[in-house]
């Protein structure tokens, strides 16, 4: 197991290289003119007749790609990773700087996704083809094939516009203006921790507030998917010799969904709650610009729709990352859970 | 656990009273965010409107007045009259207000003026907007340090400094440094406690390029950015300080400025940017405290906060117009339409084609494409002119925030003159300039070519639909399409030439003629390379000379006379066709007070603004 974990963790440098080089050649492909663009964001900015000419030579982008790649693998030793055009400072800084936005979301998203979705998966599976059952799986078909941006859309206008509860952004602007403060200690960059940190239950209070839509919004769309993992994945095991025996034994029910059913269930659902787990750190574009939380996702788009190749990148770079890690947790944790398996 | 829940729905509902609009503190919806506050680098709106805030200039627009200046860190306004312009309108003399104060503590010195200025002219970035006070300078005979060194110097600058902004050799250096010290040191000098321009000839805009309003002029604590690495103000060495990247320049991030309002915190991870009353401003301290500027760039989002009472002004694009409208009637806005913009929409013909386009289809005659030079023929402009119908455009697009201008040029500036003819609507004309254009061929055999548009800009898209809607109704030959493509890609393609034709804006850098006839008109404007060689030579012939001596002459009326001939000339030879000139539109809360437009501000200045409760 160990060995393996180690073996993985020396693949990934590796497997990074190789994307960034990939994603390096297709950039570099589009050559100086339609680089230069992401330099350029009026036509005002070439007013003079020399200024494409010198924005090529200043950022070299007329350098033949591998130059540029040697460049940038110096670089980024040192910790530089060129500067974001999106983030307007360096594509490291930029991307910490929105991580933490991100990954809030996705602790507060994640809990009721994974805890609900099992919940109704399990009540599901056990009604089967019952009322109970069809109108969960309406629900969840519902969220499944809702467009996120319709849905939080949906949201903001029912409680913020009409009710006036939940608001956009991270904060209200008096509290906002409080963590701006040379008082407030900033330690996880995290609205919701940091208020408690800080021992302003007020704060904290109001940035639940500000991040309930966004999380409801999440968990809705998430729970479908994770919801009809768990309730095929229990039907399977429902179905199972050993789950009859328990019943042929006289078990209670509950003690046989409970004991003997929802525990090898669970193994899959793992699977799909890391990629679940993965998606949401990832970020989420739509949420992400419907109630103003600026995080990897807009970063990332951002990034794309401007040619701010650095930010592409660096972007990349962090996906890739995220997903290999990712992965390899998941695939621990599945060996944990599941004797059968072995890790080569 | 059921508790535990009890208690946090409780709070939460407790949480709930509405929280009253804070008189102290202004928040402002808008979209996007600043690129820079360095006023070196700073070109774009968002930029220029916190920069605005936090910097003064020499003088300040006398209210919506585009041609009267108020003094402001100059304790008066030179003109003929009071001796501090010269008679010949090359000299400007600016006497330094005394005891204004920087946010650092520093006191405001002629000094700082004229090290303001060096800095621009001599760090003078690639795409940036010093081009301005550079062309100003120098009789817009030169639009960059770097034009104006190879011509001091007979080297190319990129000879003279090596990558790594060394001099190349000593001869190099030296030649540097008198550089400096002969021709870019004596422009702006300091005479006993006033700031003395020389200008090579008069330069009608001077004093709208200096004027507040114009982020490329502030003046910066020249103490400050010399602490944070900036130019040590040395003739030895100020290479090294020329065309920075954007975050090598020190003020990226910082506030050397000496305007109303300190700068809290710009915070690029949620797009705001926070501005503090600096209690010891010269001119008396704003009435607000706070200001966050805040960029949301969902429309729906940024509507719902307004909506809630959470922000004072909000922008709202003219295609949502009528819903600002049902926020007024309900009493929850105060809506301001119709005011000039200072920018212009329109379609530019490219009259040669660069080779290997691949938007000209065949490339020839037959039906399938345009040969390279299809729009050189006058019948074909005029064709395309007389089919696009730009009153429906303004009503139905631009939800009638807009106007028909006949040239390039916008309502209210000098030389706009509404007796020249608007282009006219006429379907049945189209048909017949089609049927003379390339000696009846294209009529006969058809043609087939595409319009481009950046995604994103739905005025363009529709524009660009419209034409070829209308188009391509006259005739079952013509087939033109329309292709949305990225910004980086519309850019690159239209600047290289490679576009038939292409539809641009121009936003004003300062309000006069000369920002948008050069751009648009003269050979080497902005517009008059992407409109082809066989462009440029008939703007030599025709318009150049004239725009050359308008921008010299310092008598209005000869400016006019001028003007109004290079508009003739363009119109007869239909060189572009002017889309619109959008109006503006400003929807703020009641309570909002001292807001008034102004085309040259970058969105709000808050020393104006008030709330009341």
């Amino acid at each position: 197991m160990t060995a393996y974990i180690i073996r993985r963790l020396l693949l990934m440098p590796l497997i990074l290289i190789g994307v960034t080089l990939v994603i390096f050649t297709m950039i570099w492909a589009l050559g100086p003119d339609r680089l230069l663009a992401s330099y350029i964001k009026s036509p005002e900015a070439l007013k003079t007749p020399d200024a494409a000419e010198r924005l090529i030579r200043k950022y070299g982008l007329d350098e033949p790609m591998p130059v540029q790649y040697i460049k940038w693998l110096g670089n980024i030793l040192q910790g530089d990773f060129g500067y974001s055009m999106v983030g307007k400072k360096g594509v490291l800084p930029a991307m910490l700087e929105r991580f933490p936005h991100t990954l809030e979301l996705t602790i507060y998203a994640i809990i009721p996704v994974i805890l609900v979705a099992v919940w109704l998966g399990v009540i599901s599976a056990v009604h089967q083809n019952k009322f109970i059952d069809q109108f969960i799986r309406v629900v969840a078909l519902v969220g499944w094939s809702l467009p996120d941006f319709v849905f939080g859309l949906l949201l903001l206008m029912l409680f913020y516009s009409i009710l006036g509860w939940f608001p956009p952004g991270m904060a209200s602007t008096e509290f906002d203006l409080v963590m701006r403060g040379a008082d407030w200690k900033t330690i996880t960059s995290m609205t919701t921790f940091d208020a408690l940190l800080n021992g302003r239950l007020d704060i904290f209070i109001d940035a639940l507030r500000h991040i309930f839509l966004p999380v409801l919004t999440l968990a809705y769309l998430w729970w479908a998917y994770l919801l009809r993992i768990t309730r095929s994945s229990m039907l399977e095991v429902l179905r199972k010799d050993y789950i009859r025996t328990a019943r042929a034994k006289g078990v209670s029910e509950r003690v046989v969904i409970k004991k003997h059913a929802r525990k090898n269930a669970l193994i899959p659902v793992i699977t799909v709650a890391g990629a679940s787990i993965i998606g949401l750190l990832g970020g989420t574009v739509f949420v992400e610009t419907i109630f103003s939380r600026v995080g990897m996702g807009r970063f990332i788009a951002d990034a794309a729709s401007l040619l701010d190749y650095w930010s592409i990148i660096g972007g990349a770079l962090f996906f890739s990352f995220i997903m290999v890690v990712g992965n390899l947790v998941v695939d621990v944790s599945y060996a944990l859970v599941d004797p059968r398996i072995r890790l080569e | 656990m059921k508790k535990i829940l009890l208690v946090t729905l409780t709070m939460l509902f407790l949480a709930f009273t509405a929280f009253a609009s804070d008189p102290d503190t202004f928040v402002s919806l808008t979209i996007g965010e600043p690129e820079t506050l360095d006023p070196i680098q700073s070109y774009d709106t968002a930029s220029g409107e916190a920069i605005q805030n936090l910097y003064d200039n020499l003088i300040q627009y006398d209210g919506q007045s585009l041609s009267e200046f108020l003094p402001m860190i100059s304790t008066e306004v030179p003109s003929v009259e009071n001796g501090l312009l010269s008679e010949d309108g090359r000299v400007y003399t600016f006497p330094i207000r005394e005891g204004v104060k920087f946010h650092t503590g520093n006191t405001l010195t002629p000094e700082d003026v004229e090290y303001s200025f060096e800095r621009y002219i001599l760090g003078d970035p690639s795409g940036g907007p010093h081009w301005m006070i550079i062309e100003a300078f120098t009789g817009a005979n030169f639009a960059s340090i770097e034009g104006l060194f190879a011509d001091y110097a007979g080297m190319p600058y990129s000879e003279a400094v090596d990558v790594d902004r060394n001099p190349t050799s000593d001869e190099a250096k030296a030649k540097l440094i008198s550089f400096y010290e002969e021709v870019v040191d004596p422009l702006v000098e300091v005479v006993d406690n006033t700031v003395v321009f020389t200008l090579e000839s008069p330069f009608a805009p001077f004093m709208n390029i200096i004027s507040h309003f114009g982020s490329w002029s502030a003046i910066v604590d020249s103490s400050k950015v010399k602490e944070l690495g900036g130019w040590d103000g040395q003739a030895d060495g100020w290479w090294k300080w020329h065309d920075l990247q954007v975050e090598e320049c020190v003020l990226h991030n910082y506030d050397a400025g000496s305007g109303p309002f300190k700068l809290v915190e710009w915070d690029r991870a949620q797009q705001k940017v926070i501005l503090e009353r600096f209690d010891e401003y010269w001119a008396g301290p704003a009435k607000l405290k706070t200001v966050v500027i805040w960029g949301v760039d969902e429309y729906s989002t940024r509507k719902s906060i307004f909506e809630a009472g959470d922000a004072d002004i909000v922008y709202v694009p003219a295609q949502y117009l009528d819903q600002a409208r049902g926020l007024e009637a309900e009493g929850k806005a105060i809506v301001t339409l119709g005011y000039p913009q200072a920018s212009i929409t329109s379609l530019h013909f490219n009259w040669l084609v660069v080779e290997g386009s691949e938007y000209v289809g065949s490339g020839k005659l037959d039906g399938n494409g345009i040969p390279r030079d299809f729009f050189s023929d006058i019948h074909v402009r005029k064709a395309f002119t007389y089919a696009f119908d730009g009153l429906t455009f303004i009503e139905e697009v631009a939800m009638g925030q807009g106007r028909l201008v006949p040239t390039d040029l916008p309502e209210g500036f000098l030389g706009f003159d509404e007796t020249l003819p608007l282009t006219e609507f006429d379907l049945a004309k189209a048909a017949a300039e089609f049927k003379l254009a390339w000696g009846g061929e294209v009529w006969e055999k058809g043609f087939a070519l595409q319009l481009m548009y950046n995604t994103g800009n739905d005025a363009r898209q529709t524009a660009c639909e419209m034409l070829a809607y209308f188009i391509n109704s006259l005739n079952p030959k013509f087939k033109i399409t329309t292709l949305g493509v990225q910004w980086p890609t519309y850019l690159s393609t239209y600047q290289n030439g490679l576009l038939p034709a292409f539809v641009i804006g121009w936003q004003a850098d300062y309000p006069d003629p000369h920002n948008f006839i050069a751009t648009y008109y003269a050979s080497n404007g902005v517009y008059g390379g992407p409109q082809g060689e066989l462009y440029q030579e008939w703007a030599r012939e025709n318009v150049d000379e004239l725009i050359s001596k308008a921008i010299k002459a310092t008598d209005n009326d000869e400016r006019v006379a001028l003007y109004r001939e290079v508009q003739e000339n363009v119109i007869e030879a239909v060189a572009g066709l002017p889309i619109y000139q959008p109006t503006g539109i400003n929807v703020r809360a009641p309570w909002v007070e001292g807001w008034y437009p102004m085309p040259v501000r970058s969105n709000l200045y808050y020393y104006h603004l008030s709330k009341t409760n």
